[in-house]
């Protein structure tokens, strides 16, 4: 109805009858195939980049008042913008060249965007010829895009060779026309494929998968290729689950041949670190070493996850992403009940199900049910469904919110819908103040599309959900249809956060993105960790045993003559620098030091801090990249390298402090009457969980007897210079790069 | 926060790094630590710590006290006569101070009991005192880690105080399948620790850990050593933070039963008079669902449980056109974490084809007056008389069937069976219940010492407790508050709670000089219903801890099991506000003066304080204007203005003046005169041992050695009593700069109650 308004409206379709009968001119172009504005025009004006958000997208502000719906999801806003608004300037029927629209595009005048539409090109001839047919809108019975596919879908493609991609458009009157020109290429990741703007992918040196996500009218396809290294694998370690089955067989396929099993030592420092965040103590590594059991890595991951560390270590993820962050001394009972509530659930492994469905849907008092402190947090219906999105389905709906989300199927009534869920949230004042009492408060649950004004009712991504009376909670049926096998989902995004915590690189990358344009580089993988997840009932610490269990896990992370440049296949470890807390716990170990934390028992490790504030006073733990909590996004976590870390590990006064401690490592060992072997071996054992080779033996025996002068090149006495003797041993261990990573 | 916290902050702040919350919240710390807050009334004898908390039903047991102003600390008072209590005697059966040998009485039963102590101010504040049935012990600080756990044997409680950033430890041994109940009282017996309570093995790494409630039922998955960790939920610490940890070995069918603790403020207005201990019938579950509902019949007494997730209990009746029914529902006033929904609506049709349509939702029982806000300013008590739970009516419009459907909106994941509730429907039995607590005046003051102080009376002195009322089943008329069994020279004068309203007052006045004295009072509500006078027990609340800074701190309230009023004697008000006639008659229309005596017993800071109105219908009198330098003072009351109906009206004044308060002037008294006999003492000992030298040195060379040592040895024994005098002499005068000290002026934020008058409005004449 609004076409057939607009239609009758539009004075150009008068206007330009008018002129056609007065002129008589170009008849032969007036008998052309009539020019569709939402099939022909809007692909060319997204093809030549008009309506991207940095240039006239209304999302990104539209330049010079000129705004358009982000790449065309809005032909009919669209339409209006480019004949009506500014005095309908844009385009001009009766000299199209004229158009300012052609003018600018094309250079001929001034154009912040540059040269968009070359006068000889397709892009331009498109424009012109539907502004001379009379910049008209579609009229009703047009035929509209029915589907779009990518030709081939999938494909091997070996290195540096190209692969041509066409797309095709199927419109809903069964006609079919290739729009590969028209269409937008874009590469996932450059250094694997590079593409053109015709559509032909050049594959570079890199093996593993990559895709191209093509976008036409709205919709989009994805191109998927395995390139393969294709190196002779012929030694494979032994399988130990379903995970080496499918990394390995995936490696295979590649041609990637993985590197070894790491030797024990490695494997328990690994480990220790990725399940509870620190370092193993000597007495651990001992028994281990010694252990001479088959299954001995299983035992110590079972012992870890049963560990109150492990709990205290995950706390420290899942707090930051969920946000508990203390602006206001009145936060602290609630960052710490919040943080607890997190960490207790850990350590009785709550299944994961059942935890998400008790933050989503809490009640309450902060003390009596602590995850009610996600609220006070994050207030606002729209920020609940975007952090529960991005962070429990890996879906990020923020787009959504004004626009269609231009790499997804979400449009604004996806995004209202799911917020709806949120809407009847109740809130009442609490003794404490900034803090509320969260209730469900009984209703419909609707939320108005902020852009067509329709309320939405509760729908989650794509399912429908029944009809929610009003005595119900709608936070509960999201729950509910989020704790369901059928999720698709759910139980993928956390599969994928946790394999990301162990090897470094999610199945899909961005951990959070998870949309049919971003596929997982081990789909299969990725589906069996999904199910295996499932079928454990969202068991956290069976998912952790089955990844850790894996050889794939298992694997050294010294590459073999072909794997160094691999870091999406997993065919060796992919060493990380340890997070800043850990690092932290780790130089207070190695220095016997213990970090002292305002208000908290000493003793308290920084992975088990509760909240951000510590930050402020931790000058280590700002620079090592520890998040204020204030995103969903793991990424908040800085995990570069910088010059300050390098400075810092080099020269700080808090490290030289630990080092000089008067009840410190360094002044023990130079104290105790034993040979210096045996204490570079505890240093050692301390700092790598494995003993020293012989030739780092030497050298740090010889470093210890090398004799010592001070300023004026005299003599040092013997305990001064066997305590700086040690206290530089132990700066030297602490910045090497076996220490600072895990490997 | 320090200097150097705040400026580091606000370097932070100008360099961006702070969100605009965190700039707002130093900007209010700026603002409000600026200038230092007076303190908020005068000084009060405050009980506030005993060590150990309690003790077992049977025996004696030693107790240490803490407090403020507990000068001249007497006898310790219980709220039960089978807790008695003794000064503990030293050596020489001297009383050893603020130590108490506390006897429990073998009939005495496990419970909560206030306890007391007299001082020269009058009666303290009260301190729980716990009594159960198990031993009990004294944890010694210090037990922080696994290697000092402190051994607990099963069935016995430990009565401890927490350090701060540390966490308590105890070990017990245990069997496989033995199920223990660790169950810590804290918030309940009015320590301010959050509890969060753990069991661990032996090498201490936690099993199982509770922070909601404080206790843990679990049964031992081995054989073995076990570790119980204890901490306050933010790691605090202090005297304030103690805690009683009872250590069970149940059956596995036994019910845990949690250590008795006082009762939250709106548990007063439940249960309604005459409602019997069980309730006649039981909700049989499952009741979730249309097919499933429970039918009963009106009226009903239903008790039920919140046991699963998401529970709903559906209940159904049938009612007829015309009937008014009132539902009530008690849960939250049980004392639990819950908040009750209910909803009725009216069934049509049948199975599938079945209707619903709404009659009535009822949510929370509203808070009679604006609570507070928890602010820096006082803007409201800290009392929450209302309650999350039900109490409404439903009027029948046809006959037919009716489904009440009952949820807890907080339940929605959670499964506890302890999550109960009582449910009553019942025909119009309109009633009231109402509770009282010491009135606080507006102030831009953070201390709110003045919310929890006892009614322990300055000779002269009026003090104000606010009284609400929670009407039940349309009960709507007028509420009058009296008192009695006061003590000799103590009047008390309610202002009633009008019609509509849910607010009066109580006006407790000390005469000047009044004896010291000392009364368990009986605080009434009296209405008239149906002709017959109704006479219900007004609670009183108090806050456990002196507040000095309700920005830093959430107050925690509760019902006292007792009303004590008692005079100091010794101590008098800073300032006595009396009307020079206790009543005064004016006619409707005209205005009356009101003419006040003033009798001002210490210096104010200012020339004058307004004092505001506060009565029943006469809020609206302006303030009566208190010159310090004057006598007297008056106020007109211009009844054409007020429009009052002819009738009786009790008015009263109050408002903030900062007296410059001396505490404990006598003791200055005491202090100079013990130093005088002091000096006394030691010229004495010096004119003794002046003499004995005289003696020793004309016996001189004649004396005998046996005369000689004589006369050494008597030497010795003086210098030692000079020496005995002298340090007797330094603690008198210590003393007596302490008192003068103590008895400097100093400026107090006094809240003024002037006695109260009654005002009759006579009716005009017709003309």
């Amino acid at each position: 109805m609004m076409t057939q308004l607009l239609h009758r409206r539009t004075p150009w379709a008068v206007w330009i009858s008018v002129w056609g009968l007065i002129l008589g001119g170009s008849l032969a172009e007036a008998e052309d195939r009539p020019i569709s504005f939402v099939n022909d025009v809007m692909p060319a004006m997204t093809k030549a980049g008009c309506n991207i958000g940095a240039c006239h997208a209304k999302a990104g502000g539209g330049r010079n008042g000129f705004q358009l719906s982000l790449l065309g999801f809005e032909p009919l806003d669209d339409y209006e913008q480019l004949t009506k608004s500014d005095r309908g300037r844009r385009v001009s029927p009766a000299s199209p060249d004229k158009s300012l629209i052609l003018l600018k595009g094309s250079g001929q005048l001034p154009h912040g965007g540059g040269l968009r539409l070359k006068a000889d090109g397709e892009g331009y001839a498109i424009i012109r010829e539907w502004v001379r047919q009379g910049a008209l809108y579609d009229k009703p019975g047009t035929p509209t895009l029915a589907t779009f596919t990518i030709q081939p879908q999938r494909g091997t493609v070996p290195r540096k060779t190209q692969q041509q991609l066409t797309a095709v458009a199927t419109y809903s009157d069964g006609t079919t026309r290739e729009v590969t020109k028209q269409a937008l290429f874009e590469s996932n990741d450059s250094s694997m494929a590079e593409v053109s703007d015709g559509g032909m992918v050049s594959i570079q040196d890199l093996s593993g998968k990559v895709s191209v996500m093509v976008r036409y009218q709205g919709q989009v396809a994805v191109f998927s290729a395995s390139v393969p290294l294709g190196a002779p694998v012929e030694q494979l370690p032994p399988s130990n689950n379903f995970v080496d089955d499918l990394v390995f067989g995936n490696l295979k396929e590649l041609g990637i041949p993985p590197s070894p099993v790491c030797d024990d030592a490695t494997f328990l420092r690994r480990v220790t670190l990725d399940i509870t965040g620190r370092l193993p103590t000597e007495e651990e590594s001992a028994k281990f070493l010694a252990n001479v059991a088959a299954n001995k890595r299983d035992l110590v991951i079972d012992d870890l996850l049963k560990s109150p560390d492990y709990a205290d270590f995950f706390a420290n993820k899942w707090t930051a992403l969920l946000k508990n962050r203390r602006d206001d001394a009145s936060d602290t009972i609630s960052n710490f009940a919040f943080h607890a509530w997190v960490r207790d659930s850990l350590l009785a492994n709550k299944p994961y199900d059942q935890l998400v469905r008790e933050l989503l849907a809490a009640t309450g008092t902060v003390i009596g049910n602590p995850p009610v402190a996600w609220y006070k947090r994050v207030k606002e219906p729209k920020q609940q469904l975007e952090d529960v999105a991005q962070l429990f389905l890996g879906v990020r709906m923020q787009c959504a919110q004004c626009h269609h989300h231009p790499f997804e199927r979400w449009s604004q009534d996806d995004y209202y819908s799911f917020a709806a869920f949120f809407s009847q949230v109740g809130r009442k004042p609490s003794a404490t103040r900034g803090e509320d009492l969260i209730f469900h408060q009984r209703g419909v649950a609707q939320m108005a599309n902020m852009k067509t004004g329709v309320p939405m009712k509760p729908a989650a991504l794509g399912d429908v959900i029944p009809a929610i009376p009003p005595d119900v909670d709608p936070r509960l049926k999201l729950a509910d249809w989020m704790s369901s096998p059928q999720n698709p989902f759910f139980a993928k995004s956390a599969v994928n956060r946790y394999w990301k915590h162990f090897f470094q690189r999610g199945l899909i990358e961005p951990e959070d993105d998870i949309r049919d344009t971003n596929p997982p580089t081990n789909p299969e993988l990725l589906a069996a960790l999904e199910k295996h997840f499932i079928q454990s009932q969202f068991d956290l610490k069976e998912l952790i045993r089955v990844i850790t269990r894996s050889n794939a896990y298992q694997l050294s992370a010294s590459p073999n003559s072909h794997n160094l440049v691999d870091r999406q296949n997993y065919s060796r470890y992919y060493a990380r620098r340890l997070q800043a807390e850990v690092l932290l716990d780790a130089i207070d170990r190695l220095s016997g030091t213990q970090t002292d934390f305002a208000n908290l028992p000493p003793g308290t490790r920084a992975v088990s801090l509760p909240d951000n504030s510590y930050n402020r006073s931790s000058q280590f733990l700002r620079v090592f990249g520890r998040p204020e909590a204030e995103s969903v996004c793991e990424c908040e976590r800085v995990q570069t390298s910088s010059l300050a870390q390098s400075l810092y590990l080099v020269n700080s006064a808090e490290l030289r402090s630990k080092l000089a401690d008067g009840k410190g490592r360094a002044e023990r060992l130079a104290k105790e009457d034993r040979p210096a072997e045996e204490k570079i071996r505890e240093l050692y054992r301390v700092a790598y969980s494995r003993e020293p080779r012989s030739d780092e033996l030497q050298h740090a025996i010889a470093f210890l007897t090398e004799p010592r002068l001070n300023a004026e090149g005299k003599p040092l006495d013997t305990a001064q210079a066997a305590r700086e003797n040690y206290q530089d041993l132990i700066w030297a261990l602490t910045n090497t790069k076996e220490f600072l990573f895990n490997h | 926060m320090t200097t150097q916290q705040l400026l580091a902050s606000l370097r932070d702040a100008w360099n961006g790094r702070w969100r605009s919350g965190g700039v707002a919240a130093i900007l209010a710390l700026l603002l409000t630590s600026s200038v230092p807050a007076q303190s908020v009334g005068l000084p009060t004898p405050r009980l506030l710590t005993t060590m150990p908390m309690g003790g077992q039903v049977g025996t004696q047991v030693d107790i240490t006290i803490t407090g403020e102003e507990l000068d001249d600390a007497g006898e310790i008072l219980f709220s039960d006569p089978r807790l008695s209590g003794t000064p503990k005697l030293d050596g020489s059966g001297q009383p050893i101070a603020n130590q108490y040998t506390v006897s429990i009485a073998a009939d005495c039963p496990i419970g909560v009991y206030e306890t007391r102590i007299r001082t020269r101010l009058g009666l303290s504040s009260s301190r729980i005192f716990s009594v159960n049935n198990l031993p009990e012990r004294v944890q010694k600080p210090g037990h922080t880690t696994v290697a000092n756990a402190m051994e607990l044997p099963l069935n016995s409680i430990v009565n401890s105080v927490m350090s701060g950033r540390s966490a308590d430890h105890y070990s017990f041994s245990g069997r496989k399948g033995q199920r223990v109940f660790v169950d810590v009282a804290s918030r309940g017996i009015d320590s301010k620790l959050e509890a969060v309570v753990v069991i661990g093995d032996s090498l201490g790494r936690d099993l199982v850990v509770e922070r909601r409630t404080g206790s843990l039922d679990y049964t031992l998955p081995e054989d073995g050593k076990y570790v119980i960790k204890v901490h306050e939920l933010t790691y605090q610490g202090g005297p304030a933070f103690y805690y009683r940890l009872a250590l069970r070995e149940l059956a596995a069918d036994a019910v845990a039963v949690r250590q008795p603790a006082t009762r939250r403020v709106n548990a007063f207005s439940w249960p309604p008079e005459g409602l019997s201990e069980q309730a006649a019938l039981a909700e049989i579950e499952p009741n979730n669902t249309r097919t499933q509902v429970q039918k009963i019949t009106l009226p009903c007494d239903i008790s039920g449980a919140f046991a699963t997730a998401a529970d709903v209990d559906l209940y159904e009746f049938e009612a007829r056109q015309g009937e008014v029914w009132w539902i009530e529902v008690a849960s939250e006033r049980l004392g639990l974490p819950t908040d009750t929904n209910a909803i009725v609506q009216q069934v049509t049709g049948s199975s599938e084809t079945e209707m619903l349509t709404d009659v009535a939702e009822f949510s929370d029982i509203p808070h009679p007056v604006k609570v507070s806000s928890n602010g820096y300013a006082y803007d409201g008590p800290p009392y929450h008389a209302g309650s999350a739970d039900v109490l409404g009516s439903i009027e029948i419009k046809a006959d037919g069937i009716y489904r009440l459907q009952l949820t807890d909106l907080f339940g929605g994941t959670r499964n506890d069976p302890k999550n109960v509730y009582r449910l009553v429907i019942r025909k119009a039995t309109p009633d009231f219940a109402v509770v009282a607590w010491g009135l606080h005046q507006e102030l831009r003051n953070g201390d709110r010492n003045a919310v929890s102080k006892p009614l322990a009376l300055r000779g002269g002195t009026t003090q104000a407790l606010e009284v609400v009322a929670i009407r039940r089943d349309g009960f709507n008329g007028d509420i009058e508050l009296s008192m009695d069994h006061l003590p000799p020279g103590v009047t008390a004068q309610g202002i009633k709670i009008p019609a509509g309203k849910n607010r009066g007052l109580m006006l407790i006045t000390a005469r000047a000089d009044a004896p010291r004295g000392l009364s368990f009072v009986n605080f009434i509500g009296t209405s008239s219903m149906d002709g017959q006078t109704v006479t219900r027990p007004c609670r009183v609340a108090s806050v456990a801890w002196p507040i000095l800074d309700s920005w830093g701190e959430i107050p925690s309230p509760r019902l006292t099991a007792d009303i004590p009023v008692s005079v100091s004697g010794i101590d008098q008000s800073s300032i006595t506000i009396a009307p020079a006639a206790p009543m005064l008659e004016v006619i409707a229309g005209q205005t009356l003066t009101v003419p006040f005596n003033v009798t001002r017993r210490c210096e104010f800071q200012g020339a004058s304080a307004p004092l505001r109105a506060i009565g029943c219908g006469l809020e609206a009198v302006k303030a009566l204007e208190i010159n310090f330098s004057s006598e007297k003072a008056e106020v007109a009351i211009d009844t054409a203005a007020l429009k009052c109906a002819p009738g009786d009206y009790v008015l009263a004044f109050h408002g903030p003046a900062v007296a410059k308060y001396r505490h404990h002037p006598e003791a200055v008294t005491v202090a100079e005169a013990a130093k005088v006999e002091a000096e006394k003492t030691v010229a004495a000992v010096e004119t003794e041992a002046k003499q004995a030298m005289e003696l020793a040195a004309s016996a001189g060379a004649a004396a005998t050695p046996e005369q000689k040592a004589a006369a050494d040895k008597s030497l010795a024994e003086i210098a030692e009593k000079q020496k005995a005098a002298q340090a007797v002499l330094a603690a008198a005068t210590e003393k007596l700069k302490q008192a003068t000290a103590t008895a400097q002026p100093r400026d107090i934020v006094d809240i003024v109650v002037a006695e109260p008058i009654t005002i009759r409005i006579q009716p005009a004449e017709a003309k």
